[in-house]
Order: structure tokens, then sequence, then C-alpha cells
């Protein structure tokens, strides 16, 4: 087996997000009731055997250090290689620079250092639990410099507007990578996610740094795909494309369907994360839920429904809590309500306070606030 | 000899057969209890919690999922450089070697262990109990006796002292009489099975112990007594809190119904006290739109589509729809299929109630141990 080296960078959408990631990169948005979005890209890829990880954290980093640590969840505190984590540097050359070209510039030393020869590029906002041994296979097997992931998406709605799109030819390689506008029901969505050799990935890089020309990997393959094989892998597993608040809360409101739950948290192995130590949670002689998603540590008195608990969440007596994301240990306080929201960490609602918003705009609460009546 | 170093010794050696299936395959501190724990993890995390640096885990009986739950000590942040947590089995030396034979012996066998730490206390620990305790105050209470041995003792019911050691006391707490399990008790201070030693005394006793070849090397039976008869500075300490010893299958249950009781002492949620335990990493728990979820422990992984009440579900646990499960313990990975009823049950890891199968009584006293193969009421 070829093992291949995991490099996670960031998607510069985090203004699309508001202020849940005001203090966090994309990557750690909380998801799915005791998860990092980045949990999902980590285990997919050490669950495939991968045994180095390099981590470009963009400039909010507290977080991200806080959780991934020494990468032990992961088992990727190995002796020799594990998890690297690399923070920008803010000097010289990338300070004027955006994109993560510059960052990979400035650690490419590491990078040929490393044994693998194969790169797996990705971002983790892009929830697609790929099998990577079969994708390793077919970029094997076609000796392509580059494969590409992609998934074909029905789209009679508009939902996937403003996705890649990419255009594969009849043999299955990349054309070109573009913008969807709802123009076909159906297309090809392209998951920022793939093989690229180690070299060519180097020379891309070096390349873009001469010219001038690129400042984003994607942006570089692009530019140079006359010059390079490039073909696609095909996906056909559960995908969640999380680029801004709407779809980060239907994301979390999709896993409250048995299929989907059970594709994101339990294909191709267990989701791993920071563990807590939280207790099991308790539901009181007033609890009343229903179809929700409930995490460890949370004590249940009133009505919880059609929501994502995460750990260690207080919903008082007679509170009710529907169609909502709940962050890690906010509390819900008696007689409050809290309808179409998504409260971020350390929460409160006090006493009898309603908030709600509605599912195509969920109302949105900072982290660590306390709401209580004017 | 190290200044104010404690070395605990956890005793994890316990077979506890009256609880039947519960340890057909595992010692009794490794039985699983409270939705994710095992039983051994409260005196790890309070030994972690009270900030003791070295522990030695004596196994002996059935240790496989034992030694494999606590590995290093990671879950209680005891995989350390310096001191951390060493299991210690039974070994082979030149004299031979042998399984422990009492409490005491097992201590007196891993005596070369505790004089390389060379500390000032040696602190005896059961992995059997269930209770949350600061081992500082049991340590505070020793210096400020300027005791040989402290005895942590809790209150118990007059009519249980039959199931106890007692121990009496005068005014000053200071011990003067051993009773093991008596019919008439003259107090009703039970020893708890954790004691704080000087090492240096410890260490002469057990030595003496050994020598005497009609002892059954028990701190209990035969050690305590004979430091009390050759006049040592003995005390007991008073707990007040929850606390369990989970003997048999009936008692086991209660326990975990415990939980389910707003009132509890034992507060699993206090953040301050935690409880540690090695995960599994499983999902949330989801619950179903057709379910009734009521005053019941869940933990994470379980499906819920049926009623439960008044239960402790454990890890990946599926209620299929239509299905009941009341006042009952059910272990990981267990299913219970659809209209299926289970009432006052443990119901064993890994079991399928069959679709339509009916467990106990709704209103019945007995307590139902149900495995793949079989239903025992006990």
């Amino acid at each position: 087996m070829v093992r291949s080296l995991g490099i996670i960078s960031t998607a510069n959408i985090e203004n699309n997000f508001g202020v849940l990631c005001k203090h966090r990169p994309v990557y750690m948005l909380p998801y799915g009731g005791r998860y990092r979005l980045i949990d999902f890209s980590l285990s997919n890829m050490v669950n495939h055997g991968i045994r180095t990880v390099a981590v470009y954290t963009g400039e909010k980093i507290r977080s991200t250090m806080d959780h991934l640590g020494d990468g032990k969840p992961w088992d990727l505190n190995r002796r020799i290689n594990g998890l690297y984590i690399v923070p920008p540097i803010t000097q010289d050359y990338t300070i004027s620079r955006y994109g993560d070209i510059p960052h990979f510039f400035s650690t490419l030393e590491f990078i040929e250092q490393v044994k693998e020869k194969v790169i797996l590029i990705n971002e983790p906002n892009i929830i697609a639990k790929v099998d990577l041994d079969d994708a390793m296979e077919h970029f094997l097997e076609t000796d392509a410099d580059i494969t590409l992931f992609y998934k074909r998406i029905h789209d009679p709605l508009g939902n996937y507007i403003n996705c890649e799109k990419i255009s594969i030819s009849e043999d299955g390689d990349m054309i070109n990578i573009g913008l969807n506008l709802g123009t076909e029901i159906d297309f090809n969505m392209y998951l920022r996610m793939g093989y690229i050799k180690k070299e060519v990935f180097v020379k891309l890089v070096k390349e873009s740094i001469e010219k001038g020309d690129a400042d984003y990997i994607q942006e570089a393959i692009i530019k140079n795909r006359h010059k390079y094989k490039i073909n696609t892998y095909e996906y056909d597993g559960h995908v969640e494309n999380i680029r801004n608040l709407k779809t980060y809360y239907d994301a979390n409101m999709n896993l409250l369907k048995r299929s989907i739950s059970n594709a994101v948290f339990q294909e191709n192995g267990v989701v791993l994360t920071k563990t807590k130590d939280e207790p099991s949670t308790i539901y009181t002689d007033s609890a009343q839920v229903q179809n929700s998603l409930i995490a460890n540590g949370c004590i249940i008195e009133g009505k919880v429904e059609n929501s994502i608990i995460f750990r260690g969440v207080r919903v008082g007596k007679n509170a009710i809590v529907r169609n909502s994301v709940v962050m890690q240990k906010s509390e819900i306080l008696e007689n409050a309500s809290v309808v179409n929201s998504i409260l971020d960490k350390q929460v409160i609602i006090t006493e009898g306070v309603r908030i709600a918003g509605t599912r195509s705009i969920p109302f949105v609460v900072e982290k660590n606030q306390i709401i209580g009546r004017d | 000899m190290k200044k104010g170093k404690i070395v605990a010794m956890l005793l994890a050696g316990g077979q506890g057969t009256r609880l039947k299936e519960l340890t057909k395959n595992i010692a009794k501190p490794a039985v699983p209890f409270g939705g994710k724990y095992r039983i051994i993890d409260f005196a790890l995390s309070n030994a972690a919690n009270s900030g003791i640096e070295d522990i030695g885990v004596l196994t002996q009986y059935k240790p496989f999922i034992l030694n494999s739950h606590i590995g290093i000590g990671t879950a209680w942040d005891y995989d350390r450089n310096v001191g951390g947590l060493r299991i210690l089995q039974p070994f082979m030396s030149e004299k031979g070697g042998r399984w422990y034979r009492g409490t005491a012996n097992a201590i007196y066998e891993n005596m070369n262990f505790i004089d390389e730490l060379d500390p000032e206390y040696v602190l005896v620990l059961s992995g059997d109990h269930i209770y949350k305790m600061n081992y500082n105050d049991l340590l505070d209470a020793h210096k400020q006796k300027n005791a040989d041995v402290t005895i942590a003792v809790l209150t118990v019911p007059l009519e249980e002292t039959n199931r106890f050691g007692i121990i009496n006391v005068d005014d000053d707490n200071r011990i003067v009489e051993f009773e093991e399990k008596p019919k008439k008790a003259k107090s009703n201070l039970a020893s708890m099975g954790i004691y704080m030693f000087n090492w240096p005394i410890l260490r002469e006793y057990l030595i003496k112990d050994n020598e005497d070849k009609t002892s059954d090397n028990d701190f209990g039976k035969n050690v305590l007594p004979l430091m009390l008869r050759e006049n040592k500075k003995m005390y007991t300490w008073e707990f007040k809190g929850y606390w369990k010893d989970v003997g048999t299958v009936k008692s086991y249950w209660e326990a975990n119904m415990d939980l389910l009781n707003p009132d509890n002492t034992l507060n699993l949620y206090d953040r301050d006290w935690r409880i540690y335990t090695r995960t599994r990493n499983l999902p949330p728990q989801y619950i179903h739109k057709s379910s009734k979820v009521i005053n019941s422990m869940i933990n994470e992984g379980c499906y819920i589509e049926g009623t439960v009440e008044k239960s402790v579900l454990f890890g990946d646990v599926i209620v299929e729809k239509g299905a009941v499960v009341k006042n009952s313990v059910i272990l990981s990975n267990s299913v219970i299929k659809k209209d299926a009823k289970v009432y006052n049950a443990v119901v064993m890891e890994d079991v399928t109630v069959e679709s339509g199968k009916e467990i106990g009584l709704d209103d019945g006293f007995k307590i139902y141990m149900v495995t793949n193969d079989k239903v025992v009421a006990e």
C-alpha cells in the first residue's frame, strides 16, 4: 500500500459564518453533537492508514491548538511523523500574500523530507468520507499526476449554486473547474480533495512562487492543467458542503436522518475526537425528547425536538428547544424557549426568555453570551 | 524516605462471584457501571483527582479486560515520565511464584516496588467500590493524629453490621476493637477497606504477618488486629457521602438505579471531581420521534425508538419501535427488538432480546439477569 501525506488547509470562507467564526477557523466549527469539522477529515485519513498529517491552521489558531494538541485522539502522536501543526508565519514573503501557496512554500523542506511520495489535499468544510484506498488504487492505476475527487449532484432546487463545478472529459480527465450557476440540474461537484504526486506538488508551489501567478494550490492546478495528467475520481457517498451559515445549520439537521447519520458517523470507521469525560446524559421525569441527537453529559428536564444537542448542555424544566443546534455547555433555563437557532458554546438563555429565527435564517447567539430580558 | 510522598496500592483482584454473569469473564473491578464506567474507574479517578502520583494496580483474577481498560493509565493522566500507574501482576521469583494469597500478601509481594519509590505513606485501596473521596482528607486526619494507620469508615445501619468489618473506637476516634461481621455489634462504624499507613510500620507488620504460617495474610483479619494488639496508633476517619459495595446482582442493579435519583449524592455531573474512563468514541445518542425517554441515563451511540423509563443504558444500545425498557440496566451493544418488553432486568453485553419477548414483570420485585442463552431471576 502506498501511504500518502495528508495536508489539511483551510477554505477562506470564514466571513460566511458570522460570529460562529469570530474566534475559530471554519474547520473548527462544532458539528454533530460532539465533533469539529476537522475530525471527519482527520479520522477518515487515519482510518485509511495515513500516518503523517500536516494542518495549515490559518490565523485563528487557539481553538485548533487546544483541540488537536499532539494528535493523540487520532493516534497521530507518533515518534516519527504523526501530526504537524503549521501556523502561519507572518514575515518576509508570506506577509503580503493570501492563499495557501506561501505557507506550503515556507514548509517545502518538511514536505520534501517526509517519506510519503503522494499527497492527499483536502479542506474539512466539505465532509466526504471517501474510500481513500479505492481512490489511491485509481490514482496509481491511471498513473495520474493529480486525481481530483468529485460527486455527481442532482440539484433541481438550486441548493448547490456557487459550489465548484468540475468539467470532466469522456475519459475521465479534468477539463476545468468553475462555479456552478445552476444552469444544469445535474453537475459534478468538486470536493476540494484529491491525490497529487509530491514532486508535482512541490513543482507547482515553486513555480507559482516564482511566477507569482497563483495564491492557492487549487488555482495552480487549474493554471497548469495542460502540463500534467489530471484525472478524476467519483465519490458516490454522502457529502456535506458546509460553506455558509445555512448549509452549516442544514448539515447539522441532516444528521437527524438515520441514513445520513450512519454515513457520516459510521462509514469507514469511527470518527475520532478529543474526549471530554462527560457522564451519560440524564433525562428526568419531565423530559420530552423527540427526533434529536444528544451528546453525553447533558441534563434534560424540558422539551427537545428536532435538535442537535452538544456535550454538557442543560435544558431546564418547561424549557423548549426546537429545530436548533445547541453547542457545548450551553444552558437553557426554565421556561425559556429556543427555536430555529444556533447557540454557540457556553451560552445561557435565562428563565422565560424566548429566542427564535427561521429555518432559512437561524438565529445565532455568540459564544459565552447570557441572554436575559431587557 | 521521601517526605510526604504517597503510593497508592489498588487491590483489583476481586472475583465477585455473587455477581454471577457479570463476573463470568472479568474481575469485579472491571464490571461496567453507570452507563459508561467500570467500577475501578471510581478509585482510579479519586486517586487522580486527589493528586496521587504513584499508583500500583494489583490484578490477578481474569485480568485481560481490566488490563486493556487501564492500559498505561492514560485516561486518568497516569501515563507519566516520573511516577504514574503500574499494573502489578503476581510474578515468579527465585523462590518460586504464586498467586497473591490475601490482601496483605498482595502488598507484601510488591514490597520491592514500594521500597523503590520510598514513600512516607502507603494508601491501600480497593477497586470494588463506588464512591468519590478526596484521599487528602484521610491523609490530613492521619497526620493530625500522628497515627500509624488511619482507616476510612462509614456509618452503616445497625441491622447491616453483620455484612461489614466493624470498628469500635474511643472518644478520640482511636481504634479499640475490630469485629468481623458481628451479629450484635457495639458500634456501626464499618471499615471501607481504605487504609492510610505509615510505610515503615506497614512494612514491619507485613514481614511479621508473612512469617506467621497460620495467617490468612488479610488486612482486616490478620494484619490490622495484630497491629492493634501491639498497641500501634490506629485511628478512624469517617467518610460521609455515597459509597456502595455491589456484592450481588440486586445491589448492582440498585446502585445503577441510585444514579437516576435526582438527589443521589454520587453526582457524576460534578465537573470538579470527574470520573474518568476509557472512552469508545461513539457518536451521540439518537432519540426518535416515536420514543418516550424519561428518568433515564443514556450513553453515546444509543438509538432509541421505543420507551425507556427509569433505566440506565450503556453505549450502542438499540431500543426498537414499540419496545419497552423499564427499571433496567442494559449493558453495551445490546439490542431490544421491536415490541419486546424488559422490566427489572440487567441485560448483559451484546445480548439481543428478540422481538415480542417479555422479560420480568412491570410490578415485580425480582431482578432478572439476561444473557443470550438464559434469563435468571434473582
